[in-house]
């Protein structure tokens, strides 16, 4: 080979590991960008009259004068509507049977549809799920809905080979020569003075119970249950932690048991998680009997055990970086060993043991499969300080699984569980960026 | 020196250390010792303890069922009547995306892990490891969501053309050097310089138009593949992939780390090039490391549940063909986190003895790989260290 080809050779190598690095990094922003996008959705919205009113019923919040203003407003607005509606049922009443049975199925479907986007009919019984007490309470789903109203959607079959296609009709078309045809121009037209969009910023999407399982409202019960679960799980860890990375470091001795603890730990950290939760559920639930069924206690000791590897590592490594001059200068003042360890080395190690601790606290925060069968529920309210022993919480990590996977309407409250995996996400990677600053300056402190 | 009081001021007792005050500090030492010990040790504890209850629970599954249907039928009806067992399926489905993102990852690890060791400078590595580290914070829930609200319905709607940009992007490169080198290497043999040069023109522009004939077609077929569910093993491989990333990558650099100046130094001073020098002399003297790596990365794909459960499709069945990553599969890990909520009522039976024997079989092979992980970078230490 000549030196070019060498040369060319040697570029592309480096090329290899650079790209392999920048798509690494473009993984990251990938993933991050529509969480972060779409998750500030759930709290910053375009939100319609029937937000506020739900806020003000639900949690009496907001001005009530200036809402009735509002309510009046588009109740004004609305009223011209189901006039229509009126004057069209009675119009059907009139109507030849065949014709009457002919138009019955599609204003059924107009008339739910103007449900969903209005709530109830004025005048109704109010329905028993709150989900359907409102009409569309965020803009941007209102114009979804308004859509529906307008456009039938229908399959197109007719080539046999490729997949049906999906094409818009319009409504008002199949409701030509009756009174109803003039209802689509004008909700169309006049949809804004029905739900007066105004920009909102909620923040009760953090510090609220959702309502109606998480159709409306916020996740404050999972952001709660994700820091009692974690909090508790280094509780248990952090200590057992710190204490056994000292007797490692310090006292240990090299032999067949030392190796022996050493192969225990790698071997707990590479446990599959979902492994952990088995573990929680046969021995903590089933066996030791901590709680009735799931509990926070429970599923806070298996993320300990969980986390336990980590927090020993990081500990070892932040105790043997203390600089051996530290060590050799309070044993020559006459301090016993002990004593050295504890008002020498520890303080001097602590930036390091709490960024492992830090880290761990985050993964405790982030992992869902050892809570799946020691302390998650999927709907449940807050739970206060003294129940963390017998009852279970819901938390953000297994919430999100549920309602991106289980709930019945899954594609409905997307913006909800966007909400969610940012509040997750936000937790887990700032414990995670304040860890990393504290290393930046341990190293710097260090370097002197 | 503290507890000096004013009453023996004069002779300090402190020095003076009495045959029975040795005694009892000798004996606090000891207690103290054997207390650390003993915290210590919960950490061998809590491993012989997993071992044990998941086997308790899941040996009554194999004295109910026996060994050879959980390993050898594919069919997987627990809430049948009968029930059957066959976890053939399952386990392919896991060794399936586990391979899959083998295959994605290692190379990418590896060599991301010799680009931040060898050749990006100690400055610019400072902005890096971040990201590797934060790539390992991200929640596997959240990679699970991503892969399914965001991944699923693009490689639904648009598999083909993604299949093909990512074929082109990938293949061409490579295709492009490969052209190059070996009609150099074809007509190193020819003595005359300019009949060479010809010769070597006249081969790239012949192998080029081969090999873009060759990806043209191979894209042309990429991109007439309609994949028919978002939820397949491809997606959770390429998400898995990512996750085991970090590790490899660490683990990987810490290896290469090891190997030392003095054979990179030797290697350059005798004419090579860094990337001579890192394939023929570094990547062999840290193999091992890197081997370590690569089982610690694999296992974190293996024992991964969130992502799986959420993306893979969960449907019990060989893929048909057996390599057909656009099918759905079901693995290990979302089998047990998917199965139990309906078997724990009826703890007892089979139905939920099963979840655990699937868990002693994660358990056992995780046991296994950490074992022999450990055991190469162990021996990999002596190695480097005694020469």
């Amino acid at each position: 080979m000549n030196l070019g080809t060498r040369k060319l050779l040697d570029r592309s190598f480096t090329a290899l590991g650079v790209g392999s690095i920048v798509i690494m990094g473009m993984m990251l922003l990938v993933v991050l960008m529509p969480i972060l996008s779409n998750g500030i959705t759930a709290n910053v919205f375009r939100g319609t009259i029937e937000h506020r009113k739900l806020l003000y019923n639900e949690f009496r919040r907001g001005d009530h004068a200036e809402l009735q203003r509002q309510i009046a407003e588009s109740d004004a607005a609305r009223r011209k509507a189901y006039a229509m509606m009126a004057a069209f049922e009675a119009e059907m009443k009139l109507m030849s049977e065949e014709k009457h049975a002919g138009y019955q199925e599609k204003y059924d479907q107009v008339k739910s549809a103007m449900k969903a986007l209005l709530g109830p009919v004025p005048g109704e019984e109010l329905p028993e799920l709150t989900r359907f007490k409102y009409g569309q309470t965020r803009w941007s789903k209102a114009e979804e809905r308004l859509h529906e109203l307008l456009y039938e959607k229908q399959w197109d079959y007719s080539n046999p080979d490729v997949e049906a296609k999906e094409y818009d009709v319009s409504r008002a078309a199949s409701f030509q020569g009756t009174s109803l045809v003039k209802l689509f121009p004008y909700v169309e037209s006049n949809i804004d003075r029905m739900l007066l969009p105004e920009w909102t910023v909620y923040w009760g999407f953090i510090t609220d119970s959702s309502i109606d399982s998480h159709m409306f409202g916020g996740i404050w019960p999972e952001i709660q249950g994700t820091i009692f679960l974690a909090v508790g799980a280094m509780l248990f860890a952090f200590p057992l932690g710190v204490i056994a990375a000292v007797y490692f470091t310090e006292y240990a001795r090299e032999g067949f048991f030392n190796s022996l603890l050493r192969s225990a730990n790698s071997t707990l950290a590479g446990v599959p998680s979902i492994v952990f939760g088995l573990f929680g559920l046969a021995f903590f639930i089933n066996t030791l009997k901590v709680s009735e069924s799931k509990s926070v206690l429970a599923g806070s000791l298996t993320l300990a055990i969980m986390i336990l590897p980590t927090i020993i590592r990081s500990a070892e490594e932040a105790i043997l970086s203390v600089p051996k001059t530290y060590r050799e200068a309070s044993l020559s003042l006459g301090s016993s060993k002990w004593n050295t360890i504890v008002t020498v080395i520890l303080p001097a190690a602590l930036p390091g043991i709490l960024t492992g601790g830090v880290i761990s606290l985050g993964r405790a925060a982030g992992e869902t499969a050892p809570i799946i069968f020691t302390a998650a529920v999927s709907v449940g309210s807050a739970i206060g300080l003294a129940d963390v022993f017998s009852s279970p919480t819901p938390a953000l990590s297994w919430n999100i699984y549920n309602l991106a996977s289980e709930h019945e309407a899954a594609s409905e409250i997307r913006h909800v569980q966007y909400g969610m995996v940012l509040a997750l996400v936000t937790i887990v990677l700032m414990l995670n960026l304040s860890a990393i600053i504290l290393r930046a300056r341990i190293s710097k402190k260090l370097k002197g | 020196m503290n507890g000096d009081s004013p009453a023996t001021a004069g002779r300090s007792s402190a020095f003076i250390v009495s045959a029975r005050k040795r005694k009892l500090q000798k004996i606090t030492r000891m207690a103290g010792e054997s207390t650390l010990f003993l915290i210590a040790a919960v950490v061998a504890i809590i491993v012989l303890f997993i071992f044990y209850f998941v086997a308790r629970d899941a040996v009554p599954f194999f004295q109910i069922r026996g060994f050879s249907e959980f390993f050898t039928k594919t069919d997987w009806y627990p809430a049948d009547d009968p029930p059957r067992f066959g976890a053939l399926a399952i386990i392919y489905g896991s060794l399936m995306v586990t391979a899959g993102s083998a295959l994605i990852a290692v190379p990418m690890g590896v060599s991301a892990a010799i680009c931040l060791s060898d050749v990006i400078p100690f400055s610019v590595r400072q902005y890096v490891k971040p990201i590797i580290e934060m790539l390992a914070a991200i929640p596997s829930v959240a990679f699970g969501f991503f892969a399914l609200v965001i991944l699923a319905p693009l490689l639904q709607n648009f598999g083909g053309p993604i299949l093909m940009w990512t074929w082109w992007l990938i293949a061409s490169p490579f295709l492009l050097l490969a052209v190059i080198v070996v009609s150099e290497l074809l007509s190193t043999s020819i003595q005359d310089d300019s009949r060479r040069r010809v010769v070597q023109r006249i081969l790239v522009a012949v192998f080029g138009l081969l090999s873009l004939l060759f990806l043209f077609f191979v894209g042309k077929h990429l991109q007439e593949i309609q994949i028919l569910t978002g939820t397949n093993a491809l997606n959770v491989s390429i998400i898995l992939s990512f996750m085991a990333l970090p590790t490899i990558v660490s683990v990987s650099e810490d290896a290469l780390q090891a190997v030392g100046r003095d054979l990179r130094e030797g290697s350059y001073a005798l004419g090579a090039t860094r990337a001579e020098t890192i394939v023929k002399i570094i990547l062999p003297a840290a193999s091992s490391g890197i081997l370590a790596a690569v089982i610690l990365g694999i296992m974190r794909s293996l024992g991964e549940t969130m992502v799986v459960w959420m993306a893979s499709g969960n449907s019990s069945h060989v893929p048909e063909p057996w390599y057909n990553y656009l099918e759905s599969v079901r693995t290990l890990t979302a089998t047990i986190a998917g199965d139990m909520g309906e078997a724990d009522q009826v703890t007892g039976s089979a139905r939920f003895h099963v979840l655990f024997a699937m868990g002693l079989l994660l358990l056992v092979i995780s046991f296994i790989s950490n074992f022999i992980s450990e055991r190469i970078v162990v021996r990999q230490r002596k190695v480097l260290s005694g020469q």
